[in-house]
């Protein structure tokens, strides 16, 4: 039986499975027993090089993704929707570039959603980290979830979503089938940490064991080497559908950098405000009392006078 | 207010005032309107989706109900004027007592926390109640999330081959964020260990986890990649081997430096008792005898006396004296033009020195002029001389 089943059969196709079913009646479970994914990945526009390089990085880890052209909007993303089904694709991948600095991170499932917004910070790429661990390309790579993952709804729902883009299906086109690192996704601080780890292995010096070499694997000993690249994300907003529909889950400890970057300027402008008006005070208490900064000492001045 | 007298007086009597007791009621009250509104909110939110639909509006009408309910109590108590406070508190606890029985959900809609400012009137703010405020209204549908949840996950009946995944048993935990060694650690346990218990799981279910050594196909970082690491990583090695080796330069720069002065300190030191020797010589030849000398210093001057004797006592009889004021004054010969030049004395060169000339024009070293000893030695030296 084909691993995955096209919903317009053809005749061949058609003969095929029925002149299995003939053999061997399949168990209803069947086709649910794959874990069949596809990831559009594409960006929008205004993304700065780092962007770029961090896509690049995803995709070629990624080999059941599908790299698009920048999407030109940032108000329809719905359309989003429309690519996604153009390239028999059930996640998306967004990342949504503002103002050349802000990268906002969509993960959706195609068409029907859920969908999560996160703000990803402390962008690092593979090429920038010179760390020295590497992979296949196209290997599969283990996912180590945080157990804080489980502790809330919402984080529950982002580890699957996060399990279904970053996790290679099994029998993915130009996918390895061995498993040489390590995707780990930590909650700290309430933002998701990203790491990808090389699984290095070493021989362990062998004990003197008389059973030992009757076991044909030789005894291994893992150790990790870090491969890059680093990013943070912290959860903002989880919509319904795909790209629209009701918030079901808002993130209100998350302060906008606009926001955070407006405080900052504020906090500056303050200290000049502060001065300016406390020259003015100074300058109504002085026309209060009479006294005039510039005034020419008359002879009745204690400076004149008390000499 | 058109009130009898008598309930006046008998309100004074128990000591209440029921203007103050009707604002503190209003301002209890507001609350729970608000709330109410924001639960028909997420009613209508609700109605749009498949699977909470018909659960949630039950839940508010009972919520509304629930309310108006204490409105009536309220109202009535405020016309009665009998009841005490106390009891309305009890009215309060047991309709949210039977309301704590839902789903809570309705409990986040009901509770007084999450009521965003722009909400909450300034007079509220002033009254005795106290409400934390938020500037964000929470949401966090849980039955939605759970809903969409079990739309999109995966069966469990799935075997690990096709997932990989793996969670950590137990939540990480991270102390101080900012501290990055720690931090990283973390999540290089977290991740080892679920390299290792990924590992046992697919060789358990009969897979492949390590790549042959002959297996090769393109990697996740290109050779050229790599080289650039490796010189990145040589270039380290090279300079902190340079750094070393400056700084042991400077070390031995610095120790050499010490061993210059050391010398220069002993050839000075040489020096002074060496001139302090001359003059202990001197004043034996003038015949004053130091008590300060020590037996020693006693021998080395005879010596030295000895050796000096024979050289400058007198030459053929005549004294040192008599030869300087012979050289002086003239004893025989030709005394005229005795120092003036001649064709030979000008071309003589023998008292020019090259390196003398050169140091008079660029002058640099100019001599100290000599300090005067310090007090010790001019006490110590002239001790005889005092006397």
């Amino acid at each position: 039986m084909p691993s995955s089943s096209p919903p317009n059969l053809t005749m061949a196709s058609v003969y095929k499975s029925v002149s299995k079913t003939g053999a061997k009646p399949p168990s209803p479970d069947e086709p649910d027993k794959k874990n069949k994914q596809r990831v559009l990945v594409l960006t929008s526009r205004g993304v700065t090089y780092r962007h770029r390089h961090l896509l690049n990085d995803l995709v070629a880890m990624l080999p059941h993704s599908r790299k698009d052209a920048k999407l030109d909007t940032k108000s329809k993303l719905y359309h989003l929707n429309e690519i996604a089904d153009l390239y028999n694709c059930n996640n998306i991948l967004f990342f949504e570039a503002r103002k050349r600095q802000d990268l906002y991170v969509w993960l959706s499932k195609a068409p029907n959603g859920p969908c999560v917004k996160m703000h990803l910070q402390n962008l690092h790429t593979m090429e920038e980290l010179h760390f020295t661990g590497n992979a296949l390309k196209g290997s599969r790579p283990l996912l180590s979830f945080d157990a804080r993952f489980d502790a809330t709804p919402a984080m529950q729902l982002i580890k699957e979503m996060l399990h279904h883009t970053f996790g290679v299906p099994k029998g993915a086109r130009k996918s390895k089938p061995f498993t040489d690192h390590v995707i780990s996704f930590t909650i700290a601080d309430g933002k998701i940490w990203f790491r990808n780890y090389q699984i290095s292995e070493a021989e362990v010096a062998k004990s003197v064991d008389p059973d030992a070499p009757k076991s044909k694997a030789v005894e291994t000993e893992l150790s990790l080497v870090e491969i890059g690249p680093r990013f943070v994300m912290t959860p903002i907003v989880i919509l319904e559908g795909s790209f629209g529909g009701p918030v079901i889950y808002e993130n209100k400890e998350f302060v906008s950098p606009n926001a955070l970057r407006a405080e900052i300027r504020n906090r500056k402008a303050q200290k000049y405000h502060a001065r300016t008006q406390e020259k003015t005070k100074r300058e109504v208490k002085m026309k209060a009392l009479g006294i005039e900064e510039g005034r020419e000492k008359g002879e009745l001045d204690d400076d004149v006078l008390f000499t | 207010m058109g009130k009898s007298k008598l309930k006046s007086a008998l309100l004074q009597h128990q000591g209440r005032d029921p203007i103050r007791e009707k604002q503190k009621k209003l301002s209890r009250r507001q609350p729970k309107s608000l709330c109410r509104r924001g639960g028909n909110g997420e009613k209508e939110e609700e109605e749009g989706e498949e699977e909470g639909g018909n659960v949630v509006p039950e839940l508010v009408d009972i919520v509304t109900l629930a309310s108006e309910g204490m409105l009536k109590s309220a109202m009535e108590t405020e016309e009665k004027h009998t009841e005490s406070d106390p009891e309305e508190e009890e009215v309060q606890d047991s309709n949210s007592a039977n309301r704590g029985e839902e789903v809570e959900e309705v409990e986040e809609i009901e509770s007084d926390s999450d009521i965003p400012l722009s909400d909450v009137s300034a007079s509220d703010l002033d009254s005795d109640t106290d409400h934390p405020p938020h500037q964000k209204l929470t949401t966090n549908n849980t039955l939605a999330l759970t809903a969409s949840l079990a739309r999109i996950s995966l069966p469990r009946t799935l075997l690990f081959s096709e997932t990989l995944l793996v969670t950590t048993p137990e939540p990480t935990a991270i102390l101080d964020i900012h501290d990055d060694l720690a931090r990283e650690l973390t999540f290089y346990k977290q991740a080892l260990s679920a390299a290792n218990e990924g590992r046992d799981k697919i060789l358990a279910e009969g897979g492949q986890f390590s790549r042959p050594v002959d297996y090769f196909a393109e990697m996740l970082k290109d050779d050229e990649h790599m080289g650039k690491i490796r010189q990145k990583l040589l270039d380290e090695a090279a300079g902190t081997r340079a750094a070393q080796e400056a700084r042991k330069q400077r070390d031995l720069k610095k120790f050499g430096k010490k061993v210059q002065v050391a010398r220069l300190q002993e050839r000075e030191r040489g020096k002074r008792e060496m001139l302090e020797r001359v003059k202990v010589l001197k004043r034996k030849r003038q015949g004053a005898e130091t008590e300060t000398a020590t037996e020693t210093d006693m021998f080395d001057v005879a010596l030295e006396e000895a050796v000096k004797g024979r050289r400058g006592d007198s030459r053929d009889g005549i004294s040192h004296k008599r030869q300087k004021k012979d050289q002086k004054y003239g004893f025989g010969g030709k005394k005229r033009f005795a120092k003036s030049t001649d064709a030979k004395s000008s071309g003589d060169l023998s008292g020019f020195s090259s390196k003398k000339n050169r140091a008079q024009f660029t002058g640099v070293k100019k001599r100290k002029p000599a300090m005067r000893p310090g007090k010790s030695k001019r006490a110590g030296g002239g001790g005889g001389r005092m006397r």
